[in-house]
């Protein structure tokens, strides 16, 4: 048996921020991972972060996966791969299999930091090849580089069904629709919108009726629910698949938690059975700590922040740090994720219909309902302006913790105040000059440049644009509208590729000057 | 909170629905009707359901289906699944092989 | 290998290991070393991985990440190999697995 300051299960970004914190405080840290891979789920989230400068915001998610692991290794923090933890006994007392071999230490102090793991939706023919949870769809296309499938539908409209519909688009799957039984998108707007103006059908208040299909997915079922969510008859709708994919939510992976004999409960708020832990996030057994998802489900960019709490404290638990820098320490870690914690997607807003932003501005149903805002709602946002010249126009809508916009424009056109969750607004004294930072700084790509004045009768919008291939100067193609229908002709005047736009490429296409306010996305005419 | 296991409880007859013979447990292949059915013979726990069945007891140990299970489970007895005690979590977290379980301690990393 | 993701708008090309060659049921399939067996074969465009004891039905990929255990196969005579985090190498032999036996029903 050999012994360590601190016992860490998990590597992902929980898991390695608190190793951080302890190493730097001259603890010995050693973390277990099962995966081959460390990260977590930050090496699949290939999308910009959302937050501000201190939750790096702007950031991908695998890029800050790379960042922490540099860090820990730094430290010194071991961490071993492929090594599973199977169980967690009195004392503190660790069993992992490593290879074909079991080994056992002992943690002055653990902290468990085992993430979620997702939940599942039962229908007829859910067991057939071909129906898989969004995690694998991730997994296959952003760590092992293949295709989960060629035509997908999505079950799922939280964050995670939105963002892996989007990032099958940029792999080059067809996503055939994006289904939930929910009345509402749960996830963010803005992620919604990036998949809608890519053509992607939204049903909401729909479900799987069934899968498909003898041996493998051939075709997929859906169907209106009511409001007990019972099938419509006569709402039937088929679509041509060979991939369905459930993203139908997350529940903690605290089996661990329950082995050691913490206390739990049954949280529906936090995802299901959690451990009881006090702020610092120290269970119910002395010097048993835990962060991220296993204590509640919530974002990676949290995550963290819980991390570097509870290393903080288990520094100060093993008495190498005294309380007052645990406290102090913690205020700061508090304010960071009080501020993740603010808004809209808040966790006590969960669920909940809000019908205003907190400026007062109506919420686009249309958004919550199609994915997209409707050209009737879309003048009552502030980022969205009209004005002589080039300009920013901002489609951000909902109040989310997120501010790179505000930061990225070097004229400081962009004004989102000190209330990370403010709708951007246009600042009408500064001059725009059209670099296009804010554009590619848009976790959301939610900002568009617009020049209604370009030529007689003819307008530019520039899109940021993440596909392959990257469309050429003087290509001609269609502008899509915020649903992904064709609106007009379009022809690619400038695509600009930059290492600070971090593979967001600006494309800059030439539509009628009436289809300005309209185009929002592009496709070249095959 | 107040855990149920109340065997005043009355499920009241089984009566059959159409999707009973959806799999719930992926890896031990138990349907909705067998879990269905074995609540109104009177297992109401999911540890009874569990060593009545072997639902959760398969290759996976419940990682797809212990939140499926809980759910019809509490369904049949018309409480909340947070009011359901959850099966016990026990050692290997993941499938072991036996001799890999018998072989201890390497050389430690 | 058109499953394969040649170029990707973010992650660039994907760095691989030595290409190499696998049996999959006596049918000789590329992949690459030290990826998941799971993946070649997604690549290789197979679907089925094994069919169920009781019901005979198919299985393959559903989580990808070991836990749900739906992708399992005989991997080099042992069965109940998690392929999605097993990693590939040269001449590994893969099999269906039918219950926990390579041989179909009707043959077992």
């Amino acid at each position: 048996m050999k012994r360590y300051d601190l016992i860490v299960v998990g590597a992902g970004p929980s898991g390695l921020s608190a190793a951080i914190e302890g190493a730097k405080r001259g603890l010995q840290v050693v973390v277990f991972d099962e995966n081959e891979k460390p990260g977590g789920q930050l090496f699949k989230q290939i999308h910009k972060f959302f937050g501000s400068k201190e939750h790096k915001a702007k950031i991908r998610g695998f890029v800050i996966g790379e960042q922490l692991l540099k860090e820990a290794s730094e430290l010194g923090v071991k961490v071993v791969l492929n090594a599973t933890v199977t169980g967690l006994y009195m004392d503190k007392e660790l069993v992992v299999k490593i290879a074909d071999t079991i080994y056992h230490y002992k943690g002055d102090a653990i902290l468990i930091a085992t993430g979620a793991a997702e939940n599942m939706v039962t229908f007829e023919g859910w067991t057939l090849p071909g129906v898989i949870g969004a995690g694998a769809a991730q997994t296959m296309m952003n760590l092992h580089g293949v295709k989960p499938g060629n035509r997908i539908l999505m079950l799922g409209s939280g964050n995670v069904g939105l963002v892996v519909s989007f990032q099958l688009l940029q792999c080059g799957c067809e996503v055939a629709a994006l289904v939930d039984a929910a009345p509402r998108v749960g996830g963010y707007g803005v992620h919604a919108a990036k998949v809608a103006r890519c053509g992607v059908p939204f049903y909401l208040s729909h479900t799987i009726v069934k899968a498909e299909g003898e041996e493998c997915v051939t075709g997929v079922t859906i169907a209106e629910v009511d409001k007990k969510f019972q099938f419509i008859p006569g709402t039937e709708k088929h679509f041509d698949v060979d991939t369905i994919c459930l993203a139908v939510g997350l529940s903690p992976m605290s089996q661990l938690l329950k082995i050691a004999g913490c206390e739990m409960e049954d949280n529906p708020k936090r995802g299901g059975q959690v451990p009881i832990c006090n702020e610092y996030g120290e269970t119910s057994i002395k010097g048993i700590f835990v962060a991220g998802d296993v204590s509640g489900v919530e974002e990676a960019s949290s995550a963290m922040i819980e991390g570097r709490i509870a290393g903080i404290a288990a520094a100060q638990y093993l008495g190498y740090i005294g309380i007052e820098e645990l406290e102090e320490k913690f205020e700061e870690n508090k304010a960071a994720l009080e501020g993740l914690r603010q808004g809209m997607f808040a966790p006590e807003n969960r669920g909940k219909l809000i019908e205003r932003t907190e400026e007062g501005i109506p919420v686009s149903m249309n958004l919550l309902t199609k994915g997209y805002i409707a050209e009737d709602e879309i003048e009552r946002y502030p980022g969205v302006t009209h004005r002589a010249g080039i300009h920013p126009v901002m489609e951000c809508s909902q109040n989310i913790p997120c501010n790179p916009c505000q930061d990225a424009c070097p004229r400081h056109c962009i004004q989102i105040g000190s209330h990370i969750t403010s709708l951007p607004v246009v600042d009408e004294s500064a001059q725009c000059v059209g670099c296009g930072l804010c554009v590619a700084a848009c976790s959301g790509q939610a900002i568009f440049l617009v020049q209604e004045d370009y030529e007689p009768g003819y307008g530019t919008v520039t899109i940021p644009y993440e596909f392959l291939p990257l469309p050429q100067k003087g290509e001609k193609g269609y502008g899509l509208d915020r649903s992904g229908q064709r609106v007009c002709e379009a022809q690619v005047m400038e695509v600009k590729t930059a290492k600070t736009f971090d593979h967001t490429n600006l494309l800059t296409i030439r539509v009628p000057v009436d289809m300005v306010g309209k185009a929002r996305f592009y496709r070249k005419i095959f | 909170m107040q855990h149920i296991n109340d065997r005043a409880i009355a499920p009241g007859t089984f009566i059959p629905e159409p999707d009973d013979d959806r799999i719930i447990c992926r890896c031990e292949e138990v349907t909705k009707g067998e879990i269905r059915r074995a609540v109104h013979e009177g297992m109401y726990t999911i540890t009874e359901i569990r060593r009545y069945l072997r639902t959760g007891m398969g290759l996976c140990q419940g990682q797809t289906c212990a939140r499926l299970v809980k759910g019809i489970v509490a369904k049949e007895l018309g409480i909340s699944p947070a009011e359901l005690i959850p099966a016990t979590s026990r050692a290997p977290m993941r499938p072991v092989e036996m001799k890999v379980l018998a072989k201890e301690e390497g050389r430690h990393v | 290998m058109s499953r394969r993701i040649a170029e990707h708008p973010i992650l660039g090309v994907q760095e691989k290991g030595e290409k190499v060659t696998f049996l999959c049921d006596g049918e000789i399939l590329e992949g690459y070393e030290g990826e998941p067996i799971a993946a070649a074969l997604r690549a290789a465009g197979i679907m089925k991985h094994r069919y169920t004891k009781k019901e005979h039905t198919p299985r393959g990929i559903f989580c990808a990440i070991g836990r749900c255990t739906d992708c399992v196969m005989i991997v080099d005579g042992k069965p109940n190999i998690r392929t999605c985090v097993t990693p590939l190498k040269q001449g590994m032999k893969v099999q269906t697995q039918y219950g926990v036996s390579p041989k179909p029903f009707e043959k077992q």
